[in-house]
């Protein structure tokens, strides 16, 4: 068989680099296999019978992964997920060859793979996945992603060429991923939020990216709206509307934050194609365990602190109201530019900070520290921003520091950008992740 | 003569075109820099908002005019709209309303922009520029900026903040844009491509029409620019010169050093 040599030393080059510890070793074996032979993971996948998932979305992919996952793994399925930041082409392929099984098929039931927004019509290309989970578009790092309607055009070709066997599991509240659904002949599962079950607390959210209507460039109009561009919408002029949710409630969210209830019905609307039994779905969100720096809470010399990835406005918007509401009194917020987060940091003037007050001691740190202190000072005023905030130049001693000023009980509330997130992870914890 | 008048005398409208449709790159941040350096000097200010719903007094009443980066659907939408407000806008630039159009909006008040896909936009030709987009597969352009102001109308004023002229920022254009033979260059970039990539000018000036490429967004990091505007808004309003009060730039200078330093600049 023509690819078995290349899982067999794509195993061993993974080996290799994590013994050598050459950091992120986890796509290596994936780069070389696809460069030898481009069709590598058509091929691969043809014969297995592992079925795929794969999600994609700004903003909750690694949680809803998780919860499906762990859902999955309660019921005694064998999943294997490509691992964080892996997200493309390459990161498919190496997680196929780590998990391959001597005769060169898959050794698992399911296969979850969280895709990039721009990777996703070149993945669909190579992989036809038994669901394709779509959990929102909003904006996020212009400079590499580019805009919004941009990626929803793509997805839209490429959703089009798919095949029928692909069950569309789709955010009926985000206009945009519902369009994604329109004139598809696949079956189609719908998730939302019921807007009873909302209060809207903070009426002034966001920058909207997404209030025309992805059909026909009309005004949409909001019955209801969640958060950002997300509600109950309908477009005036051609009629497209909100579809109806097929998950829109359920009772014990496992993390705090209206994000979250998204993603959670995400995972369910999922798990239901799946055909899990309810109990299962519940016992399995109840146990729930977050992923990393997904308000993930870590005891670091004694104290408390939790980590809310914040990483576009909308992320860094949902993270803020959620730890206001926690009544958080401490905030680190990490800022950097590099790769992983976007070089252009625009975006955190398309923040809501009128909350921002409430807050008693504000901490800066990260590569763009400076650029943060300046949006705190515009939003927060001289006087106030004098008092609150403290700038720190080195991460380490910001950490020490915003600790030092807790009292016994009290939480410290960092919200990083990723690069940022992994830094203060490898603080934390003394380890690294990637 | 400079005559300092009670702050609290002066009283600003900012227009704000398009908030809904232009606002891609934290425009916000310029308008919020621009109301904050008044009502910290006690100048009063209203914003209004100018979009599809205003009416021709709104505009009248304007003095200082912004808009902002605007997604290749939005900009489309704006523009034919825009043609309905063409009259007052130029009316307000011809008299030398101050106006600061930053990412996309230069491109509508320019000549044309041609897009990689679909019909040439007629803009409003207030700046002698035109735009064309290359196409998908050329690249854009992208990344942090340093450039020096290079407009004698601009420099002239003295600010000492704009004293060595040095402003920063974040671009990402797929459009190329080509001043003509009556435009005056903003500025000329020392690291970065600004408005083309080839002639190493960023930007364009026209009266106290400022237009730039330069995201970031421009003004928290070059308050120079904001309080250029500032005044010329009150000079132009009130017929009257003005020192406006210094504030401490402490941090915005800080931000800006570090992309300096990282550019390999020094300020």
């Amino acid at each position: 068989m023509l690819n078995y040599p290349l899982i067999i030393s794509g195993k061993a080059i993974s080996k290799f680099a994590k013994v050598l510890n050459l950091g992120n070793g986890s796509t290596w074996p994936g780069h070389i296999a696809l460069n030898l032979n481009k069709k590598f993971i058509k091929q691969f996948l043809k014969k297995s019978k592992t079925k795929i998932v794969i999600i994609a979305g700004t903003n909750g992919k690694t949680t809803t992964a998780s919860l499906i996952t762990n859902a999955l793994r309660h019921n005694n399925g064998k999943v294997i997920q490509n691992e964080s930041g892996a997200n493309l082409l390459n990161g498919i392929a190496s997680t196929l060859i780590m998990h391959s099984s001597a005769t060169g098929g898959l050794d698992a039931d399911y296969a979850i793979f969280e895709i990039d927004e721009n990777n996703l019509p070149l993945v669909l290309k190579e992989v036809t996945p038994d669901a394709l989970l779509l959990l929102n578009l909003f904006r996020d790092q212009l400079d590499r992603y580019g805009e919004i309607n941009t990626i929803g055009e793509k997805w839209k070709k490429s959703i089009s060429f798919l095949s029928k066997k692909t069950t569309l599991i789709l955010n009926s509240d985000d206009p945009l991923i519902a369009y994604m659904g329109k004139d598809t002949k696949n079956k189609k599962l719908y998730f939302g939020l019921h807007d009873s079950n909302h209060k809207n607390n903070h009426p002034q959210d966001d920058a909207t990216d997404s209030s025309y209507c992805p059909n026909c460039n009309g005004k949409l109009i909001y019955k209801n709206k969640i958060f950002s561009h997300l509600g109950d919408w309908k477009c005036r002029k051609c009629k497209f509307k909100r579809p109806n949710p097929d998950v829109d409630f359920f009772e014990n969210y496992p993390l705090p934050g209206t994000y979250n209830k998204y993603n959670t019905h995400a995972a369910i609307a999922l798990l239901k194609h799946l055909k899990m039994k309810t109990a299962i779905i519940k016992q399995s969100i109840k146990d729930f365990k977050p992923a990393f720096g997904r308000q993930e809470n870590i005891k670091y010399k004694n104290k408390n602190i939790q980590i809310y990835l914040s990483k576009n406005p909308t992320s860094f918007n949902q993270s803020l109201n959620t730890i206001l509401d926690l009544d958080a009194k401490n905030l680190l917020i990490i800022l950097n530019d590099r790769i992983p987060d976007g070089r252009d940091i625009s975006w955190i003037w398309d923040t809501e900070m009128n909350r921002i007050s409430k807050f008693k001691n504000i901490f800066v740190a990260g590569d763009r520290a400076y650029d943060m202190a300046l949006r705190l000072k515009y939003e927060m005023g001289i006087t106030d921003y004098q008092t609150r905030v403290k700038v720190i130049d080195n991460l380490k001693n910001g950490i020490e520091k915003a600790i030092s000023y807790l009292e016994d009980d009290q939480i410290l509330f960092m919200l990083p950008t990723y690069s940022g997130m992994l830094d203060a992870r490898k603080i934390l914890t003394g380890r690294r992740i990637l | 003569m400079t005559q300092k008048l009670k702050a609290k005398s002066y009283q600003l409208n900012i227009g704000w075109l398009y908030p809904e449709l232009m606002s891609t790159y934290g425009d916000k941040g310029n308008i919020m820099t621009l109301q904050k350096r008044c009502e910290w000097r006690g100048i009063e200010v209203k914003i209004i908002n100018i979009d599809q719903r205003s009416k021709i007094p709104d505009l009248k009443t304007i003095d200082l005019l912004f808009a902002g980066g605007a997604q290749d659907r939005e900009q489309s939408i704006v523009i034919q709209n825009l043609k309905k407000h063409e009259t007052e806008i130029r009316k307000l630039i011809e008299k030398e309303v101050p106006a600061l159009f930053v990412c996309g909006a230069p491109q509508l008040f320019g000549k044309y922009y041609e897009p990689s896909i679909g019909k040439r936009l007629d803009g409003l030709g207030i700046f002698d520029i035109e735009t064309i987009h290359a196409g998908p597969q050329k690249k854009r352009l992208t990344g942090n900026v340093i450039a020096k102001i290079i407009n004698k109308n601009i420099l002239n004023t003295k600010y000492p903040i704009l004293h060595s002229g040095i402003i920063v920022g974040f671009e990402n254009h797929g459009g190329r844009t080509y001043l003509g033979k009556y435009a005056k260059p903003f500025a000329m970039v020392i690291k970065g491509y600004g408005n083309n990539g080839e002639d190493g000018t960023e930007g364009v000036v026209y009266k106290n029409a400022i237009g730039s490429y330069l995201h970031g967004p421009l003004l928290p990091k070059n308050p120079g620019i904001a309080d250029w505007l500032i005044t010329k808004a009150i000079t132009t309003k009130y017929k009257q010169k003005v020192t406006l009060a210094p504030l401490d730039n402490a941090v915005s200078n800080q931000a800006k050093s570090v992309i300096a330093r990282r550019l390999g600049i020094k300020l």
